[in-house]
């Protein structure tokens, strides 16, 4: 194994890891903490790619604000940081569980195994640049679009929080 | 690129989105801005006035010819003109539907359901015409956003917001599935543009990575079957029916679906009608014919087995349509010639029937304020036109002949048998399916007329709302008349084709 191929290794367990880790700890915190792990991992693979813009964007975004934004969420609503229940699921549900993940992993390992990927050439230049470029050119459908989406989500949260216009009279 | 570039493009024939963009756009500034005490009535209208416009505008564009945007992020054919108009007639009458709509202690309906609606018409639209996977998504994810707060709007009930919470969780994980599968699509071939990925896709047979291309196709159909609702991801929709109110149910079961087997048929006949299976011999399509084959199969049986045993109109609805999608499945199951055709004809039939159904049964439910079947006691008795209509509806659904159904499910029958007779099976299934839905279809409309005793009956409390008498006047008029001519709609269907 080349030696990019052994960081990689590391970073993609590490990012696993992470996963595994925020649906398996039981405290809030905890797994918000497992969650940042599994984004700075991301975050590694992008700059492994040499896609460094790409890699802040992530870093700022996951790492940063939405993080921190979850941070928020938990301090302002879950007062009891550990009263869930331990919900008993079945050792069959487990096991059909755990057979169709396997079964999907094996399928997808012998599927990409024989692969033989040729390395991509790798992009010199400013990233940051080229990507602004497309976005406002190429792409620029789908930019616009993105901002619909937010703002529908935006409206759609604001909906759902505030107080309907009885409850605000009392 | 200049500005030059950029305004030489045909953006004209985007005038149907601009129109329901700048509306939805300016609908929410006047919420914002107008008083709280301000009445907000006129926001269903005007909404349904602007889809009427962009229908208005797709049909005046419909001889405008084949224009692409951008490197496809935007085309505009016959394909898409065709569905964005199932899509908009949908929609007006979903907004005609909502405007009547009452919540449980608001004597008005929210305004925010009329834009939410239009922004979820809008992600629709895009899907229609977009030969881009990335404006593909977006527009996907625009749609299922919308419906996923439309399903939320009902706060106080706690059904509602059981649903959402399940739509809303099960949506995201099937989008990311969804978004995997593309994600294969684009490492194969380092583009999202459908032109060129068809082009580069033709020339990855017999290689390894066709494999690679089937798993994307898995990934892929996993994502779809969970929008259109098909078996076995639909397990959401008899909750999200039931919790979510009665328009937003229809336009879940009609225009979401609608946008499901649009992109269904962008993304599966532009990728793999191209590329080959890895020995080479066949088609990626054809090669992987029997997942489709079989969960069409699947979809029909339970969907309607299931519908036999419920006793929420809603839920029985639900699973319903989920035997529909079964049904709307069966042409792509096998690859018939007239795919295209078959899909669109069914979907229009399903439009124009479901909605009138689901109309009926928001005025019966509002009224009698009881979900069962039991609602529809003595219908006849009581409000007879309500009766007669809903009699249209559901032996449509059937698929009687005189109806529109009938009519849908015959051409999905003929050009699968004419095809190939090996889909013989697919055909029998669905003709058992047909029947079987006799049984749940027939018990509302045994329910209708010939239960009740006279003396117990009441009459409705409430007169029907003008609205609801539109909406039920045209879905019965369309049923009938695309039922007994169908080539009202075929005819401007194959102009549009030549």
């Amino acid at each position: 194994m080349s030696s990019s191929g052994i960081v990689f290794s590391i970073i993609a367990i590490c990012a696993i890891l992470g996963g595994l880790m925020m649906i398996t700890l039981k405290k809030v915190m905890h797994m918000t903490v497992a969650m940042i792990l599994t984004y700075f991992s991301i975050a590694a693979l992008y700059v492994l790619l040499t896609a460094e813009f790409v890699a802040v964007a992530q870093v700022l975004v996951y790492s940063g604000g939405i993080t921190i934004l979850m941070v928020f969420g938990i301090m302002l609503t879950y007062h009891k940081a550990e009263n869930r229940d331990e919900e008993k699921v079945s050792s069959f549900r487990k096991l059909i569980t755990f057979l169709s993940v396997a079964t999907l992993g094996i399928v997808s390992y012998f599927l990409v195994a024989p692969v033989d990927f040729v390395a991509e050439e790798i992009f010199v230049g400013d990233h940051t640049k080229a990507i602004g470029e497309i976005l406002y050119t190429n792409y620029i459908i789908p930019f616009e679009l993105v901002s619909i989406l937010l703002l529908v989500a935006l409206i759609g949260a604001v909906l759902l929080a505030k107080k309907d216009k009885e409850e605000a009279n009392e | 690129m200049d500005l030059q570039t950029l305004l030489s493009f045909h953006w004209d024939t985007m005038m149907p989105e601009f129109i329901i963009l700048i509306s939805a756009t300016v609908l929410s500034l006047i919420d914002l801005f107008i008083g709280r005490s301000f009445s907000r009535k006129f926001f269903g209208w005007a909404s349904f006035i602007a889809v009427v416009a962009a229908l208005v505008s797709l049909i005046s564009l419909s001889d405008h010819g084949v224009t692409t945007i951008l490197n496809n992020s935007y085309v505009f054919d016959s394909f898409s003109i065709v569905f964005k108009a199932i899509l908009l007639i949908g929609t007006a009458l979903v907004i005609l539907m909502a405007i009547s709509d009452k919540f449980e202690n608001i004597e008005e309906v929210k305004s925010e359901y009329f834009y939410l609606l239009m922004t979820g018409l809008l992600g629709a639209m895009f899907m229609s015409s977009s030969g881009d996977l990335i404006t593909l998504f977006i527009g996907l994810e625009l749609l299922s956003i919308s419906s996923y707060i439309l399903v939320a709007i009902r706060k106080e009930n706690s059904k509602s917001n059981e649903a959402a919470m399940k739509y809303i969780i099960n949506g995201s994980i099937a989008s990311a599935i969804l978004l995997f599968g593309l994600s294969y699509i684009y490492g194969l071939t380092g583009s999202t543009d459908l032109a060129a990925v068809q082009q580069i896709v033709s020339t990855l047979s017999g290689t390894e990575l066709s494999g690679l291309l089937g798993l994307s196709f898995l990934f892929i159909i996993v994502g779809f079957t969970f929008k259109i609702a098909a078996a076995p991801f639909h397990m959401w929709a008899p909750d999200v029916y039931q919790g979510a109110s009665t328009p937003v149910a229809a336009f879940l079961s009609v225009v979401s679906k609608s946008a499901g087997f649009i992109i269904i048929i962008r993304v599966l006949l532009n990728i793999y009608a191209g590329a080959y299976s890895p020995d080479g011999q066949l088609p990626l399509l054809i090669n992987m014919q029997n997942y489709i084959f079989t969960i069409s199969a699947i979809t029909i049986i339970l969907g309607n087995a299931v519908a036999l045993m419920q006793t929420n109109i809603k839920r029985m609805f639900a699973y319903s349509s989920v035997a529909h999608a079964g049904y709307i499945l069966v042409p792509l199951a096998a690859v018939s010639p007239l795919l295209f055709e078959n899909i669109w004809f069914y979907l229009l039939a399903y439009t124009v029937t479901n909605i009138g159904a689901f109309a009926v049964i928001q005025y019966v439910v509002s009224d009698e304020n009881n979900e069962n079947i039991e609602a529809f006691r003595g219908l006849y008795k009581r409000k007879r036109s309500m009766a007669i209509a809903l009699l249209f509806f559901l032996i449509s659904l059937a698929g009687i002949p005189g109806t529109v159904g009938f009519i849908a499910k015959l051409q999905i029958i003929a050009s699968a048998l004419a095809n190939n007779p090996i889909n013989i099976t697919i055909v029998v299934i669905m003709i058992l399916g047909t029947l079987v839905s006799y049984f749940y279809y027939f018990r509302v409309i045994a329910e209708m007329f010939f239960k009740g005793d006279r003396l117990e009956l009441q009459p409705p409390k409430n007169e029907i709302p003008f609205n609801l008498i539109v909406v039920i006047g045209v879905c019965v008029a369309a049923t009938i008349v695309l039922g007994l001519m169908p080539n009202l709609a075929l005819d401007n269907f194959y102009k549009l084709f030549s």
